[in-house]
């Protein structure tokens, strides 16, 4: 099982890294996000200085708050593409190989997720280190950690970022495991993809949301990474839920979509 | 011999109206080069697929090395090799990675792997360009890499499904070469599919001809062909006298007739019959002017079974809902 999982895996990655233009944009589509997103819609302007950390989860600014956020939507939108890989092998024939190979049908699916992991962890660690470079780069406001901010800190934050790529990829391998065609995935994807960002406390503070939303936003993943993430990153003094609550949540979640993957994959992937 | 292969009433329904596969039963002996011949569309890939756990069928049973390919399939996997119709190895890996790959997949001991690599890749002459990514292969390297991945965990039995689909001449002969060397240096069977008549004619032991989904004939070439007429010999012979008689009277002849100064002699065994034919014609003091012994094809004999030429069959068309798709991604 692990042996031809990892085998997969490797694969999928040197499909990433072996693709020079695709290496380029996981470099610039950050940039692109935090350079306009994140100076344009300074949202804390509008807000009185002194409440802007209050406002905002604890960050001095509406960048540094969005920045952590941001981590949290590259993962999603890493984790987005990760079944895009298996409809591409139902098409050329490569998963026919797989299919009558002697291995557990599970690997297929945890093969891509594993990968996909991989590769949103180190999309958001280029993330992170852009957004605290903006901070030396004139003119552009930066991402300002807490003071004392640790080592402990920054594994919690992976920690974090880990599950919630587990869970998003999960998600969207059972999607693409499930469609025959790549249009329809490109369609649950689009579907999908723009309500979990913007109902999550990723970009916006739910508490400046109409109730029925927030209500919705608060028990969104997205939130709970993203609440997570500024707890680690900030003296946050009002969080949305405990970290041990939003930690849990993820892992819980996490787990239940890997396994779903796994049942999934069981059900489509043997002869019919 | 012992049969590695046994198919019992095998078939596979994909709708109420559509029957791929009706029925089929037939042995494949252990170590013999099985094919199965048939039109686009007869239900050759969808009894490969339900032999090698891909399609589960929806009647009768199948074993492979006495293990059910419905019931004991991950057992069926390790002992069966598929080298698809369609071209799967992965282009952007190089051959040597593609070979490690599948190597994992069936769990072959690295050391051993490394071994075997070496082997396969030169047995089918791609060690030179096994570090190249398999994109910059052409359409017959990739066949070739195919094969020898279908070959890394030392299958007892092989599947090739349309080997030389799409492939030029020379392409297609030297797939023919690696086939049969392999049967001289290993203990394998291989079980092809293919509407290639001279394929399956030069390749084979023993050839199922299959069309409707059903097996309608099932023999070795030659008896394939014996049963189509035998061979035809044709003999130019200048004598004043009608020799018919005389050549009718040796020993195997079934028929003859004669035309203007030429002879046709049909027989079952044309090679063993013509010095007796001409010793005959000598005999009587005639000179014999031209020799001419040809062989029935395969081609005569599908005619024969099943009323219509292949040509005319694959027209024809039938059940292959994936033929279009394959044809597209062939094209890239």
């Amino acid at each position: 099982m692990i042996r031809e999982s990892w085998s997969l895996t490797v694969r999928e990655l040197k499909h990433w890294y072996r693709v020079k233009i695709q290496v380029f944009m996981t470099l610039l589509q950050p940039i692109v996000w935090l350079g306009l997103f994140g100076q344009a819609f300074n949202i804390g302007s509008l807000v009185p200085a002194p409440l802007v950390p209050q406002f905002f989860s604890g960050a001095p600014d509406y960048f540094s708050f969005m920045a952590l956020g941001m981590l949290a939507v590259n993962a999603l939108f890493t984790c987005m593409f990760s079944g895009m890989s298996i409809v591409w092998d139902r098409r050329f024939g490569f998963l026919n190989k797989l299919k009558v190979a002697p291995i557990p049908r599970g690997a297929i699916p945890l093969s891509r997720i594993m990968a996909t992991v991989i590769r949103s962890l180190i999309q958001v660690s280029i993330v992170l280190a852009i957004a605290l470079a903006f901070q030396y780069v004139p003119g552009l406001t930066g991402l300002s950690l807490k003071a004392g901010f640790s080592m402990m800190d920054l594994m919690g934050m992976f920690f974090v970022l880990f599950l919630l790529s587990v869970a998003f990829a999960s998600l969207f391998t059972s999607i693409a495991l499930a469609v025959e065609n790549q249009e329809t995935l490109f369609g649950v994807i689009n579907l999908l993809n723009l309500p979990l960002m913007f109902a999550s406390a990723a970009l916006f503070p739910t508490a400046m949301m109409p109730d029925w939303l927030r209500s919705v936003a608060d028990y969104n993943p997205l939130t709970w990474a993203a609440d997570a993430l500024r707890q680690f990153a900030f003296v946050n003094t009002a969080p949305i839920h405990d970290l041990a609550f939003d930690i849990i949540g993820l892992a819980v979640i996490a787990a239940i979509l890997a396994g779903v993957s796994v049942l999934v994959s069981r059900k489509l992937l043997s002869n019919r | 011999m012992t049969a590695i292969v046994e198919v019992e009433n095998l078939s596979k329904r994909f709708s109420e109206d559509v029957l791929a596969v009706d029925s089929i039963s037939f042995e494949v002996n252990e170590g013999e080069i099985f094919g199965f011949l048939g039109p686009n569309g007869a239900g050759k890939s969808t009894t490969i697929n339900m032999l090698t756990t891909l399609l589960r069928p929806t009647g009768g049973r199948a074993t492979i090395a006495g293990l059910d390919v419905a019931r004991q399939q991950d057992e069926v996997r390790k002992v069966i090799g598929l080298v698809p119709q369609d071209l799967t190895v992965d282009d952007d890996l190089t051959g040597r990675e593609n070979m490690y790959l599948q190597a994992d997949l069936y769990n072959v001991p690295r050391a051993e792997a490394r071994k075997r690599i070496d082997e396969l890749l030169k047995l089918v002459n791609l060690e030179d360009a096994a570090d190249r990514r398999v994109k910059t292969y052409s359409g017959g390297m990739r066949k070739r890499l195919e094969l020898a991945e279908g070959l890394i965990h030392r299958p007892r039995v092989l599947f090739l499904d349309e080997p030389t689909l799409g492939l030029d001449i020379q392409t297609r002969t030297a797939i023919w070469e690696y086939i049969r060397e392999l049967k001289r240096n290993h203990v394998i069977t291989v079980f092809l599919t293919t509407h290639y008549l001279e394929e399956a004619d030069g390749l084979c032991d023993r050839i199922a001809i299959i069309d409707h989904g059903r097996i309608i004939a099932l023999d070795s070439p030659e008896g394939l062909k014996q049963a189509v007429g035998g061979d035809v010999l044709s003999l130019g012979v200048t004598s004043d006298r009608d020799l018919t008689e005389v050549i009718r009277n040796v020993p195997g002849v079934l028929s003859v007739k004669r035309e203007d100064g030429t002879y046709r002699i049909k027989a079952p065994k044309g090679e063993e019959l013509t010095p007796l034919v001409l010793k005959a014609v000598w005999d009587q003091g005639a000179t014999v002017t031209s020799v001419n012994l040809s062989h029935p094809t395969l081609d005569q004999a599908f005619l024969e079974y099943t009323g219509r030429s292949m040509r005319d069959a694959e027209q024809a068309g039938g059940f292959d809902v994936a033929a279009q798709a394959r044809a597209m991604r062939r094209r890239r």
